[in-house]
């Protein structure tokens, strides 16, 4: 029995191995270019193996190109972003699940057509829409827009975890004597936190790696966001400092991506289990 | 403890009608029932007097004070739900608190009520639980704790026991008529389950299709049901029905079934001789009969209970069922003489249905 298990443990994870090996291959490549010696960059043919660990690299990446600023701007916009469009997010989806209102189906096609389109479709527009409102190269230009191209998959989502969550319970406060205002903060939301963790971890996510329009709304230097920061690393430069690069990478990626696998538990949490029944 | 009086209440859903003008008046410290197949309105009903649910024409007022417009929380009535509604994040203790906090209530007095509810209900052992972590029947006792916990003038039940096995329903269906004698809090409580309303109600309302069929004590309906609605849903197993006609013979007045058996009927009846009629019949009133006397049966089924044995059999076409007390040993295919009492025969008109 264990052995079986075991057998078919190995098999399964040399099944994945291709597509583990596709997604790997280049956090190890960055990696190991990352802690390299400079001289090291460019050795033929190219090897995976180095001489020493060169974490000097990092501090020197730091200091020359901004990364600090743009880790602070991304951070600002990810953050604003996500905050805004979770509290713009969560009364639509409350009454998207408890109330009956007319156009709702149609309003919740219109959320999930918004998902359709690329969001490159719409730079122009969003770029002119922002000169109007005078937020070019303001990094507020990209906390309304990350939030608003958030929120339909924000709503999409909250809706459904809402839709879950017995109305029962709320409507028990009330014969208990809470009002709704009591009743929204001392049992809907409280149940409805790991939903507000999971789809505020997209949002961010989705924010923190948004390339395009940070490109076009963001004109200084010192508003670069760090997808921008670490592209104007490598564009349009006589020469490329490869390792610098990918040290901004390991930096931009790796803190995030264990950040969000720790809060993912809340994925699975069923807060909601035994309420009912 | 408050009286509760409902006054042609109506309920539509855009244009599907729920309830059409149901009137009842529950006494203070009544424990009334509201019975019916699923779909009569009963819980939409509870609903309204909750305020959960708008009331769409009507009156309902609690301890003679109208309250259509009156907000759920300021109705002061508690409800224990179908699926019990514990707040999955609260302790035990907080759930059954929880409305004394919400009415800012000392932490002493909190917690004394709570202890005390707790005893009642023999939770003590599982205050500091959470829901998740108590069986079917402990999370239906904290609902209830929840609900007693408050002194409301009202106690709504929206099917409570349905959710348990059979033998905790039992249990609980005691339970709730001793807490209610002990209480004496006024209580509407709603179930499909016929016998849960003979056994607690102190007076049943059954329901159909939006209407109110009859109300009464559970012995009135089972003993004079006002209709063949009423006569079917009350009782288990169902009243036997066999269709015929009101003849005048020399045995006095009987029904003709339509194959020609006739069937003893009461000498003092409303109806009039060639009326179509429905001859009801409940299972325990049927007799063991010998030479002429009763009708011929043929045993189809037997099924003993331990207590006594049901026997189904086909009489004047009609597949019946009889319970007798003996232990008879019949067999499938034996033909019996089956007797009715005329003083336990119901009779109803079989084009309205109603009682003669």
């Amino acid at each position: 029995m264990m052995m079986s298990r075991l057998k078919k443990s190995i098999l399964y994870w040399v099944l994945l191995s291709p597509l583990m090996i596709v997604i790997l291959f280049p956090f190890g490549l960055m990696f190991v270019t990352a802690v390299r010696p400079r001289d090291e960059l460019f050795v033929y043919p190219p090897r995976w193996t180095f001489s020493e660990f060169h974490w000097g690299n990092f501090v020197d990446m730091w200091g020359k190109t901004n990364f600090g600023g743009a880790l602070l701007n991304s951070l600002y916009v990810s953050v604003s972003s996500t905050a805004l469009a979770l509290v713009l997010s969560i009364p639509a989806a409350y009454a998207l699940s408890r109330h009956r209102f007319r156009g709702k189906g149609s309003y919740r096609n219109f959320l999930l057509m918004t998902q359709m389109m690329s969001p490159i479709v719409l730079v122009l527009g969003l770029f002119r829409l922002m000169v109007q409102f005078g937020l070019v190269n303001n990094l507020n230009s990209l906390v309304l827009t990350y939030a608003a191209f958030n929120m339909a998959f924000t709503i999409w989502m909250l809706q459904s975890y809402f839709n879950t969550i017995p109305r029962e319970l709320e409507e028990a406060s009330w014969m208990d004597g809470a009002n709704h205002f009591v009743s929204l903060t001392k049992i809907f939301l409280p149940l409805a936190v790991p939903a507000m963790v999971v789809t505020g971890i997209f949002s961010f996510i989705n924010s923190w790696n948004e390339f395009v329009l940070a490109l076009t709304m963001i004109r200084s230097t010192e508003n670069y966001t760090l997808p921008v920061q670490i592209f104007a690393q490598v564009a349009g430069r006589y020469q490329i400092e490869w390792h610098h690069v990918m040290a901004g990478t390991v930096l931009a990626t790796v803190p995030v991506a264990i950040v969000f696998s720790w809060l993912q538990r809340y994925l699975i949490r069923g807060m909601a289990l035994g309420a009912v029944k | 403890m408050a009286s509760v009086e409902i006054r042609g209440v109506e309920k539509a859903f855009g244009a599907a009608k729920i309830l059409h003008g149901v009137s009842i008046d529950i006494k203070d410290q009544e424990f009334v029932v509201l019975v019916g197949p699923s779909g009569c309105g009963k819980s939409t009903l509870l609903r309204m007097i909750a305020g959960l649910e708008s009331i769409s024409k009507g009156e309902i007022a609690i301890g003679s004070k109208v309250i259509n417009k009156v907000p759920p929380k300021d109705r002061d009535i508690a409800m224990v739900f179908q699926n019990y509604a514990l707040y999955p994040h609260m302790s035990v203790f907080d759930n059954i608190g929880f409305s004394l906090k919400l009415r800012k209530r000392t932490k002493g007095e909190i917690a004394s009520r709570v202890q005390e509810a707790a005893e009642i209900l023999n939770l003590q052992k599982y205050l500091q639980r959470s829901p998740r972590q108590l069986s079917g029947g402990q999370r239906q006792r904290v609902a209830m704790g929840r609900a007693l916990v408050r002194d409301a003038q009202v106690f709504l039940y929206d099917e409570p026991l349905s959710n348990l096995d059979a033998k905790l329903r039992v249990t609980m269906r005691t339970e709730i008529k001793a807490l209610h004698q002990r209480l004496k809090t006024t209580s509407v409580y709603v179930t499909h389950d016929q016998i849960e309303a003979l056994t607690m109600a102190d007076r049943i309302v059954v329901m159909n299709a939006g209407r109110v069929e009859q109300v009464g004590t559970p012995l009135q309906l089972y003993d004079t049901p006002a209709n063949l609605f009423v006569a079917d849903f009350i009782g288990s197993p169902s009243m036997n029905f066999i269709e015929g006609t009101l003849a005048r013979s020399d045995i006095g007045v009987v029904v003709e079934a339509v194959d020609g058996t006739r069937l003893a009927a009461p000498q003092e009846f409303g109806g009039r001789e060639g009326q179509k009629v429905v001859y009801g019949v409940r299972p325990e009133h049927f007799s063991l009969a010998t030479g002429d006397a009763g009708s011929e049966a043929v045993v189809e089924v037997v099924e003993p209970t331990g207590a006594n044995i049901e026997v189904f059999a086909t009489l004047a076409a009609e597949r019946v069922c009889a319970i007798f007390n003996q232990r008879h040993p019949f067999k499938p295919g034996d033909k019996i003489r089956l007797a009715t009492d005329p003083d336990h025969v119901h009779l109803f008109d079989a084009a309205t249905g109603v009682r003669l």
